[in-house]
């Protein structure tokens, strides 16, 4: 048993230093990537795989997220008199936290899973070791465009889902509960505020760039067979997970010290 | 000119390979003569293509050292790799061709990493040549997901060639293919050897081929090798391992292992 715990314990502090490798090696390609202009048609490729074709289910899991917090939370706010400060809840839950968070969670499974099979599938059938034998840096060509392209894009995902996700508690608030539709903006203009959309935009590069970071990781590492690339889509995801959630928890305590600091926190009802 | 025919092209020295507690390749050292086919023979699993991928530095030693002519190899960095694998081809054992990319884009793939493309009429003209080669012009607008597995081959030997290199390294190239597929890749690359006077190193278990083929065999057996000379030198091996192997038969252990084994599997 002591013998598989540290089998283990190696194991683990093994795939981690990799894991630190391969992201380090990354960061420095692809801040080299994005001076050389060479590259930019891979990146903009990659652009249009991962962000443009994620608009749509990003735009529907924004909605559904405003739509369902207002009518969950409708009946609390009306049963207290504060229904015209939905408005401000559904907003500032949107936009700092469920919107990215949920963004990220989406591209994980739909960008983050396609990366992984992608690569593994290359790295299985030796493509990856053909790029590397004509001379081209495999991170440099396959990584860092995804990478780039993941980190830029997130953010820009967000805003259509946090645009989606106040569209749809307006929609269930004002138009559906007949709340009052100048107090409901009133609030909300009152208590969102640029801070709130940053840090909620902030959050995106880092899960973007997590999100690509891993899945390559995972698929440059896959192992042999349709089940060894499966089994790195399923490690991809779950560690792509892990990582939105500790990546998240970090940025709200952060952010919150910096808002503290330099502004007074007023409460939000 | 005299003093660079004689420095070995690729020269491995006191090689050792581990993979985790697995010892693969435990000390080999070679010299590859410009302009000669060699081939490196062995069962499969033996290590052959791990020894290969060295020579191009895909796989680093654990020990031991690679040189491409005097310049040491295994300890670049990618960068610095990328200059010295551009004297390199490499056959990938599936052929390894990126299949979101046409035929055409994948053998222009080794050429545009390297220089931008300006005459698009010159490369046309280039990626014609290739594929007549390797009897093939016509499939430029293919994608490998519609060749069959000799053709993918073909492809991809085209892709090798692409930079006129000085090395090619052919990783199983007859290996699930017809005798008469195989044959063909046998003398595409005897006439690669002639008309562009490369050196090759073959990675094979097919006995036929290597016979054809190569000027010098080697045989790998359990991460050392045994067997080093010529087609009629190796052909009257006295080692009953190197007999074996290239007669296929199999030896009177492994015989006893099979008759004492039941013919059903237990589930």
């Amino acid at each position: 048993m002591i013998e598989s715990i540290g089998r283990n314990t190696i194991g683990l502090i093994n795939g981690v230093g990799m894991f630190g490798r391969f992201s380090a090696r990354t960061v420095a390609t692809s801040c080299a990537s994005l001076l050389q202009p060479k590259t930019y048609p891979l990146i903009w490729l990659q652009m249009y795989n991962i962000g443009v074709k994620s608009v749509g289910v990003v735009m529907v899991t924004g909605a559904f997220v405003g739509m369902i917090l207002a009518i969950q939370g409708y009946d609390q706010l009306h049963s207290m008199g504060l229904e015209e400060r939905m408005g401000l809840l559904i907003n500032i839950s949107v936009v700092k936290e469920l919107g990215p968070v949920l963004v990220a969670v989406m591209l994980a499974g739909r960008v983050g899973g396609a990366l992984t099979a992608e690569l593994g599938t290359m790295n299985v059938t030796e493509q990856i070791a053909a790029v590397e034998s004509m001379g081209t840096d495999p991170v440099k060509y396959l990584v860092a465009p995804r990478v780039i392209a993941c980190l830029l894009l997130t953010p820009v995902l967000i805003v259509y889902a946090d645009m989606l996700g106040i569209l749809g508690g307006y929609f269930e608030g004002v138009i559906q509960h007949k709340i009052n539709s100048a107090a409901y903006w009133n609030y909300s203009a009152h208590g969102v505020e640029l801070w709130d959309i940053g840090v909620g935009l902030t959050k995106g590069f880092f899960f973007g760039a997590a999100i690509a970071t891993i899945g390559c990781y995972k698929g440059f590492n896959c192992k042999e067979g349709a089940q060894g690339v499966g089994q790195a889509c399923t490690e991809a995801f779950v560690a792509s997970f892990i990582a939105i959630l500790a990546i998240n928890y970090t940025f709200v305590v952060v952010a919150k010290a910096i808002y503290d600091t330099f502004w007074i926190g007023e409460s939000l009802l | 000119m005299e003093s660079d025919n004689n420095i070995p092209v690729i020269s491995v020295k006191e090689l050792v390979k581990r993979f985790g507690s697995r010892l693969v390749l435990d000390g080999i050292s070679i010299d590859i003569e410009k302009g000669k086919t060699t081939a490196i023979i062995g069962p499969s699993g033996c290590g052959k293509t791990v020894l290969m991928k060295h020579m191009i530095a895909l796989e680093r030693p654990t020990s031991g050292s690679v040189y491409f002519k005097d310049h040491r190899i295994d300890n670049l960095s990618q960068k610095q790799l990328a200059g010295i694998r551009a004297n390199y081809g490499f056959l990938f054992q599936g052929g390894a061709l990126f299949d979101s990319l046409t035929v055409f884009e994948n053998i222009i793939f080794p050429i545009r990493q390297r220089r931008k493309i300006k005459n698009f009429k010159e490369i046309e003209e280039l990626v014609k040549s290739k594929l007549a080669l390797v009897g093939l012009d016509g499939f430029q607008t293919q994608y490998p997901a519609n060749l069959s597995g000799g053709q993918k081959k073909r492809v991809a030997l085209a892709r090798a060639i692409a930079l006129d290199p000085k090395v090619i390294l052919y990783d199983e190239p007859t290996t699930g293919l017809d005798p008469l597929r195989s044959d063909i890749i046998n003398e595409l690359i005897l006439k690669l050897q002639r008309e562009l006077s490369v050196t090759s190193i073959v990675v094979t278990h097919d006995m036929n081929s290597a016979f054809k083929i190569a000027d010098r065999i080697l045989m790998l057996h359990e991460g050392k090798i045994i067997a080093d000379g010529d087609a009629d030198y190796i052909r009257s091996h006295p080692d009953s391992i190197v007999q074996q192997f290239i007669k296929g038969t199999v030896g009177e252990a492994e015989l006893a292992a099979l008759r004492q084994a039941g013919t059903r599997t237990r589930t």
